[in-house]
């Protein structure tokens, strides 16, 4: 077994890596973007959304990023626990709401920003688990 | 209305599942190889290795479903609402950590799994 430690340039990286998936999103939402107004009830329809939203620069960019995500995320992977990877990542939700206010002026209230506090928290405390564990390991 | 969001709620869960399942075949593919050394060849030489485990695939292939949905789900809701609901991905993740890849997840590590979720309910339902 090789150690899996959560050291502080794998922090950096999982933040980096964070970063990434914000703009992943961001341009995923910005392709869906140009279609306003969609129905969709049958296939076909979803088809010719899909179409749309394939067209858009926006969609490649984003999935430009998805594959540097998966290169920095795999390798990020070999190192440490999916269950310390994972919740570490939710510090994209403190991201999101950052990110959809300055680039797609969306409304973000002041309850919602509270509960970033709580994500704050928990992110503490699972990176707190993951380096205990290495000091038992040693 | 609410029918609509409750079907959107319904997707979002499904894309959660699909990213449950896309997270525990590749960390499964990755557990088989040996982690890469820091440099950059290395890495690269991991993820070629990598990707021509069939696993992986599998991990694609969910992947992609949940991206097909997700984009959906997008064109509908807020992003900051849409990437709120998706909670529940943490739970799902810490659970097939546990029982599937047997990861050892000790009471802080659950805590701090629960304060997120918390946090995150808190933030999609202003």
């Amino acid at each position: 077994m090789f150690k899996k430690k959560l050291t502080l340039k794998l922090l950096i990286f999982l933040i980096l890596t964070d970063f990434i998936e914000t703009f992943t999103h961001l341009c995923f939402k910005k392709s869906a973007l140009t279609e306003n107004e969609v129905v969709i009830t049958n296939i076909s329809e979803a088809a010719v959304f899909l179409q749309a939203v394939f067209s858009s620069p926006f969609l490649w960019l984003g999935l430009l990023s998805v594959l540097a995500t998966f290169i920095l995320w795999s390798s990020l992977l070999s190192k440490i626990d999916l269950s310390v990877a994972v919740p570490i990542c939710s510090f994209s939700y403190i991201l999101i709401p950052l990110a959809s206010i300055i680039f797609l002026h969306e409304k973000v209230s002041l309850s919602r920003w509270s509960g970033v506090v709580f994500i704050l928290l928990g992110v503490v405390f699972v990176s707190l688990s993951a380096s205990e564990k290495e000091r038992v390991l040693e | 209305m609410r029918e609509g969001l409750v079907f959107i709620l319904f997707l979002i869960a499904l894309t959660s599942i699909c990213d449950t399942i896309n997270q525990l075949f590749l960390k499964s593919a990755i557990n088989s190889l040996v982690p890469p050394a820091g440099n950059i060849k290395e890495i690269l030489r991991f993820i070629f290795k990598l990707i021509l485990v069939p696993r992986v695939w599998i991990s694609f292939l969910f992947s992609l479903i949940s991206l097909c949905i997700w984009l959906f789900v997008l064109s509908q809701v807020d992003l900051s609402f849409a990437f709120s609901a998706d909670s529940m991905h943490y739970i799902f993740i810490a659970i097939v950590a546990r029982f599937i890849l047997k990861e050892k997840v000790c009471l802080k590590r659950w805590v701090g799994i629960v304060l997120i979720v918390v946090g995150i309910m808190m933030v999609s339902i202003s």
